[in-house]
C-alpha cells in the first residue's frame, strides 16, 4: 500500500511542494488537484487538511506521515514522532503589544490562539496571566482592549505593523516539520525509510 | 441522559470478543502456573504518584476521601500489583490479573487489560517467560499478524552518562529520543560539548528495524562492555522469540515510556493496523519502596484491541422455536434437543429470518409437537 502522508492545506502547502518539486517527486496532480481533500500520486496517497487535523490522522495511523507547522506541535503536543525540521514554513512565536502602551503593572490579560505555548512561556517567566483564547485576528485584542497583549507567530512582521503592533519578546522560532505515525515508522520501514531519507537530504542542501 | 466524554455504552460481539480474550487468558497463564491476582478499583494517589513509580497525577481520575487523602481509580495494574505483592514473603513469583485501568490520557477512560508479572526469578528466565507467554496467549486467540519490538533503557543512560547534565536536561533528551526528534537530541548534546556523544544517540533515533540491526550493533559496541552485554541480552531474546517464529524488531533508540521502567522493554504491534496489542518491560526498581531488590518484569495486553482481532468464530446454527404462554413449558424442554445450537423462544413471528431454523410448537389430537417451518 502506498504510503499515505497529510499535508497542512494553504501556506504550508505551497511551500511543501516547491521543496517536494526540488526533491524529484511529480508534484502536478498535487497543483491541479482543485478542490479535491484526498490526492494520489504514483506513489503516495496525499490528504489535505488544517494543521491540528494533520497531527490528529497521523497520531490515529490514518496517514503515515504529516507535514505541519512545529507551532501545532507544541501547541497540541500530539503523541507522533517528530522526525526533521524541513527548510520551509520558518516564523517565530513573540509576545505583541500595542505600540507605546505601557506594559501595565498588574496580572496581565493575553489573548491567543496559542494558549498552551502561552500558558508555559509565562509559567517559566514565574508571571501569572490571564489567558483568553482567540481563533483568529488576535492582533484585534490589544487594540479593542480586551488584552494588555498577545501571543502569535511572525512571520515577516507587516500584519503586526498594520495594526499598530509591536513585537515585545520572542520566543521560539519554528518551521514546518515532518512527523510520523509512531507504529508506521516501525511497520512500514521499507516503504517510510526512502522517503524520510530524501526529506532529511532535502533538509541539509537547502 | 448523556454520557461523560471517554465513556461508552457496548453492546454484541465486542463483549463476547472480550470475554473469550479474557478466558482464554485465563486458561493460558493457569495453564503456565500463574496465580490469579485482583487489586481494588480505588486506590490511594500516592501509590502510583511516588517516587518508584513516577505517574502523573493529573492523568488519574481522582477525589478526596472524608480525610482529604486523594484517591484514584486504579490508572495501571504495574504498580498496584507491585503494592499488593511487595510487601510479602510470598513465594509465588508469576503472577496473572484482568481488569480496567482508568486514565485521563488515553482515548477512552477506561481500557481492559489482561497481563501478568514475574517476580523473584533470573533476569533472562523472567523476560523469556513473559514474551513466550504473550506468544503462547497470541497463538491461542489465533492471532498470527503481529511483531514484537524489543528495546532496553540501559542504552540511553549508558551513552548520557559521561555528559553530566542536570535532570532537567535528561527528561529533555529523552523527550527529544521518544519523539525521535534527531534535531533536538544533537543539540542538547553537543551543547553539553560532547559532538561526539551527539552524533552517537543522533544515528540511535534510527536504529529500528528487523533484528538484523542487533549484529550491526553488537560490532559497533565491541569494545563497551555494558552496551555489549545490553545488545547480546537482546540477541539472546530474540533468538529465543525467532526460534518460535515469532517475528522480532527492535528500536535500539527507545527511551522508557513509563518512569519505573528500567532494563529491557518489550511491545507487540499487530501489523495490520499498527495497534499496540501489548507492552511491557522490566521494572525492579519499582520493589526497591519495599526495600527489596528483586527481580521484576511483566507485561499487560490491551484486551480492547486483541477483542477487535479475535475472529467471529461462533459457527452455531440459531434455531427459533415458535411458541405461546400454554406451550412454552414444552418448548423449553425441546431445547434441549438442540444443545450446540443458540435457541430462541418466541411467541411472535418476528425477525425469523434471522435464524437458520424455524421450529414451532403447535398441537395436534391434544398431543404438543415441534414441526419445521
Amino acid at each position: 500500500m502506498k504510503p499515505c502522508i497529510a499535508l497542512t492545506k494553504g501556506r504550508v502547502e505551497k511551500q511543501f511542494l516547491d521543496y517536494f518539486k526540488a526533491l524529484d517527486y511529480d508534484v502536478e496532480p498535487l497543483i491541479n488537484k482543485g478542490r479535491k481533500l484526498r490526492v494520489e500520486t504514483e506513489e503516495f496517497q496525499f490528504v489535505f487538511a488544517k494543521g491540528v487535523d494533520v497531527t490528529t490522522y497521523v497520531e490515529h495511523g490514518i496517514a503515515d506521515l504529516g507535514i505541519v507547522g512545529e507551532d501545532i506541535l507544541a501547541e497540541f503536543k500530539p503523541d507522533v514522532y517528530s522526525l526533521l525540521p524541513l527548510p520551509f514554513g520558518h516564523c517565530r512565536m513573540a509576545v505583541a503589544v500595542e505600540k507605546g502602551k505601557e506594559w501595565p503593572n498588574r496580572k496581565r490579560r493575553i489573548a491567543s490562539k496559542y494558549t498552551n505555548i502561552t500558558k508555559e512561556y509565562f509559567r517559566q517567566k514565574g508571571e501569572s496571566v490571564d489567558i483568553f483564547k482567540l481563533e483568529g485576528s488576535v492582533e484585534l485584542a490589544p487594540i479593542l482592549g480586551l488584552a494588555d497583549g498577545i501571543v502569535d507567530i511572525v512571520e515577516t512582521g507587516t500584519t503586526l505593523k498594520e495594526n499598530g503592533l509591536v513585537v515585545k519578546e520572542e520566543f521560539h522560532q519554528y518551521s514546518a516539520r515532518l512527523i510520523a505515525n509512531r507504529s508506521s515508522l516501525k511497520i512500514k520501514r521499507d516503504v517510510l525509510a526512502p522517503v524520510i531519507e530524501k526529506f532529511q537530504k532535502g533538509e541539509t542542501v537547502s | 441522559m448523556f454520557l461523560p466524554s471517554g465513556s461508552q455504552d457496548e453492546i454484541g460481539q465486542k463483549i463476547t470478543n472480550r470475554s473469550k480474550a479474557y478466558e482464554i487468558f485465563k486458561n493460558v497463564t493457569l495453564s503456565r502456573n500463574y496465580k490469579q491476582i485482583t487489586t481494588p478499583v480505588v486506590e490511594y494517589a500516592t501509590t502510583f504518584t511516588n517516587k518508584y513509580a513516577g505517574m502523573e497525577l493529573r492523568n488519574m481520575l481522582k477525589w478526596f476521601n472524608h480525610e482529604g487523602d486523594i484517591e484514584v481509580l486504579r490508572p495501571d495494574w504495574t504498580t498496584a500489583v507491585a503494592r499488593a505483592v511487595g510487601n510479602q514473603n510470598n513465594s509465588q513469583s508469576k503472577w496473572a490479573y484482568q481488569g480496567s485501568v482508568f486514565r485521563r490520557d488515553k482515548d477512552g477512560m477506561e481500557s481492559r487489560q489482561a497481563g501478568i508479572e514475574i517476580v523473584h526469578m533470573p533476569t533472562f528466565l523472567g523476560e523469556s517467560e513473559c514474551l513466550l507467554t504473550a506468544a503462547a496467549y497470541l497463538n491461542e486467540l489465533n492471532i498470527n499478524d503481529y511483531l514484537v519490538e524489543l528495546g532496553h533503557i540501559g542504552i540511553f543512560n549508558e551513552l548520557i552518562a559521561p555528559l553530566n547534565l542536570t535532570e532537567q536536561q535528561i527528561d529533555q533528551l529523552r523527550n527529544a529520543m521518544h519523539d525521535k526528534r534527531r534535531d533536538d537530541v544533537y543539540q542538547i548534546v553537543a551543547n553539553a560539548g560532547r559532538k561526539d556523544i551527539a552524533e552517537e544517540l543522533t544515528s540511535l533515533v534510527d536504529a529500528y528495524g528487523t533484528s538484523a540491526m542487533i549484529e550491526e550493533y553488537e560490532e559497533k559496541w565491541q569494545h563497551n562492555q555494558q552496551l555489549l552485554s545490553i545488545i547480546q541480552h537482546l540477541k539472546r531474546l530474540a533468538n529465543l522469540l525467532e526460534q518460535l517464529n515469532v517475528e522480532v524488531i527492535v528500536d535500539l533508540g527507545r527511551v522508557k515510556n513509563l518512569p519505573y521502567y528500567d532494563g529491557t522493554m518489550f511491545r507487540g504491534y499487530i501489523k495490520s493496523n499498527g495497534a499496540t496489542c501489548f507492552s511491557g518491560g522490566r521494572y525492579n526498581r519499582l520493589y526497591e519502596q519495599f526495600e527489596q531488590n528483586i527481580s521484576a518484569v511483566g507485561l499487560a495486553f490491551d484486551v480492547d484491541v486483541l477483542a477487535e482481532h479475535i475472529e467471529e468464530a461462533d459457527d452455531r446454527i440459531k434455531v427459533c422455536i415458535l411458541a405461546s404462554e400454554d406451550t412454552h413449558a414444552f418448548a423449553e424442554k425441546h431445547r434441549n434437543n438442540y444443545p450446540n445450537a443458540i435457541v430462541d423462544i418466541q411467541y411472535q413471528r418476528i425477525n425469523l429470518d434471522r435464524f437458520d431454523k424455524v421450529i414451532e410448537v403447535v398441537e395436534e389430537n391434544a398431543q404438543l409437537k415441534v414441526v419445521e417451518k
